[in-house]
């Protein structure tokens, strides 16, 4: 990894809870990223979304953040105006929400929304050509009968469609950070496989920065470079990802062990027996 | 217990399912698998009476669907969706989603209920008082879960239920429906991409491809990879391609 583009230093987010006491939902998480694929796993509700979300600067209002870092290409997101922040989303920094369907437009269709990121990128391309791109793009993210689905609202495609059309809008985007929470969960083994290659090539050929969550142990050890994995608020372990397999906290170990396989016996699937020590950071 | 015969399903002039025919037995859990867009969450949806543009028969535990009142059916049969948004009312609290559907339906000791449905998905207390909003996308999942057991329906439409979610909760979740299934008699209607939940859980399944049925297998095919179609074995390959990082003996 060389230089990075986004630093987070000991970045907290808390909720007020039913009494008023703050509930902390990340504590003390620290990462950098550079040109590369980072991956973060960990248990739902570790807080992955939560984090990543406080980078791109869409947390709900009733979080509360703390940090004594948060930086993008240089610019420190802490003091940054709401109006720099937004211009980072809508140009060098993008994210693909959990539920993808959500962070469309539900009342523009799909080639739409895309026509229009990609009118943003070049002002001056015509109207045709803009639609050529758009069924391109929607072509290169492998969905059948691109010209219908242009058409289409959020609400009209499946829960595949809808990830990859918002891949197909950051593809266009050609963002210098991508943050993807788990933008190929619904997607079948050999689509998915091709939409990776295309992010994969996101980062090879423009440089560009991406952190993958995802819950896919497999994936993410195949995929990434490197991986974090998340517990309860924190970061417990940061690993090479071709080597998730040698990881040492018992939460990762255990996480392994919990995966069916296709061959696998049908007897229950172990589980975690979660300890209290885990919480700790190990040493 | 579901009986569906030549299913046709259109939007508009596309057509999302064509000529399927399946037949799940009493008790008996089934998979469906293929390519995204192929029409399975559509297949699904018709089954609970969500589409109206379609032809063709569906019975499920013997009443004929057209002719069934719709709080029949809500009772027979219940869906998790894929995308837990959609299943989740945004200004019901967790402990209200959970109790709604008791409600109307005037069930008994709805409180004591709605707690053990929190503890069957591994959800403390306090999270009753909490929106859908202000739950991370595994915990929403999970409670659409819950919120599909309410009602003790007997057979379950379920897709995508744990593709939001990690894997230690996953396999907490396919324990307890596994579980469910064995003391309740449940039947299963199961939507995964993710070929090793199916194999775990299911004991037939059907792949689609283009709206419409690829190949049925049965569980025992699936792990002899004694697959007949090139769509399934090039499925087959990208999943087994995908090595598993040793689990340590
Ligand atoms: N608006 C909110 N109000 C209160 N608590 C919240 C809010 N949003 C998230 N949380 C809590 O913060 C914790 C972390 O949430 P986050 O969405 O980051 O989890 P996650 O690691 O992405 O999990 P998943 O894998 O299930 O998506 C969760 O316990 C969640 O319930
Ligand atoms: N309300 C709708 N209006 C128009 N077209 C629709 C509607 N709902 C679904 N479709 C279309 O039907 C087809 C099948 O969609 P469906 O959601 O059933 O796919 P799926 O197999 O569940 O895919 P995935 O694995 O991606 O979830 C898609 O082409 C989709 O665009
Ligand atoms: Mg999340
Ligand atoms: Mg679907």
């Amino acid at each position: 990894m060389n230089r990075s583009l986004a630093v987070i230093e000991n970045l907290g987010i808390a909720f007020s809870g039913e009494d008023g006491k703050p509930v902390h939902a990340v504590k003390g998480v620290s990462f950098s990223v550079g040109r590369e694929k980072l991956g973060i796993v960990g248990e739902s509700g570790s807080g992955k979304s939560l984090s990543c979300r406080a980078l791109m600067g869409v947390l709900p209002p009733s979080a509360s953040i703390t940090a004594s870092r948060l930086e993008f290409s240089g610019i420190d997101l802490l003091r940054a105006s709401p109006r720099t922040r937004r211009q980072l989303r809508g140009g060098q920094m993008g994210m693909i929400l959990q539920d993808p369907k959500f962070s469309l437009n539900p009342v523009m269709t799909v080639g739409r929304q895309i026509a229009e990121a990609v009118r943003l990128g070049d002002r001056r391309l015509s109207v045709s050509s803009i639609r050529r791109r758009v069924l391109e793009v929607l072509e290169s993210v492998h969905i059948r009968g691109p010209e219908r689905v242009y058409d289409l609202y959020p609400h009209e495609l499946s829960g595949g469609m809808g990830q990859r059309a918002m891949i197909a809008m950051m593809v266009v985007r050609e963002p210098e950070l991508l943050i993807a929470d788990e933008p190929t969960s619904a997607l079948d083994v050999t689509v998915q496989a091709q939409v990776l290659e295309i992010m994969d090539e996101l980062v090879r050929r423009r440089g560009m920065g991406l952190i993958f969550i995802s819950h896919d142990l497999n994936l993410v050890s195949r995929f990434c470079d490197r991986v974090l994995v998340m517990y309860a608020g924190r970061i417990v372990e940061t690993l090479e990802a071709g080597r998730l397999a040698e990881a040492r906290h018992p939460y990762t170990r255990g996480l392994l062990a919990c995966l069916p396989a296709i061959d696998g016996p049908l007897t229950p699937l172990p589980t975690l027996e979660r300890q209290a020590d885990w919480r700790e950071i190990p040493a | 217990m579901i009986e569906i015969e030549n299913l046709n399903v259109r939007f508009g002039s596309a057509i999302a399912v064509e000529s399927v025919n399946l037949l799940v037995g009493k008790g008996e859990s089934f998979g469906l698998v293929g390519e995204s867009g192929s029409g399975k969450s559509t297949l699904l949806r018709t089954v609970m009476g969500l589409n109206r543009n379609w032809t063709g028969t569906i019975r499920l535990n013997n009443q004929d669907i057209r002719s069934a009142g719709r709080a029949a059916l809500v009772r027979t049969a219940q869906m998790v969706f894929q995308d837990p948004y959609a299943s989740l009312h945004p200004r019901f609290t967790v402990g209200n989603a959970l109790a709604e559907p008791m409600r109307i339906n005037g069930l008994p000791n709805i409180s004591r209920r709605t707690a053990e449905l929190l503890e069957l998905i591994g959800l403390s207390q306090d999270y009753a008082s909490r929106f859908p909003h202000e739950l991370s996308g595994g915990q929403r999942q999970r409670v659409a879960i819950a919120r599909a057991l309410s009602l003790s329906p007997r057979i379950l439409l379920l897709d995508e239920p744990t593709s939001a979610l990690d894997v230690s909760v996953q396999a907490e979740i396919l324990n307890l429906l596994n579980r469910l299934r064995e003391e309740l008699g449940l039947t299963f209607l199961l939507v995964s991409h993710d070929l090793a939940v199916i194999s775990y859980m299911c004991e037939r399944l059907m792949v689609m491809q283009n709206a419409r049925t690829v190949e049925v297998l049965t569980r025992g095919d699936l792990r002899a990879g004694a697959l007949k179609q090139d769509y399934t074995r090039n499925l087959f390959r990208a999943s087994l391609h995908g090595v598993r990082p040793g689990v340590q003996p």
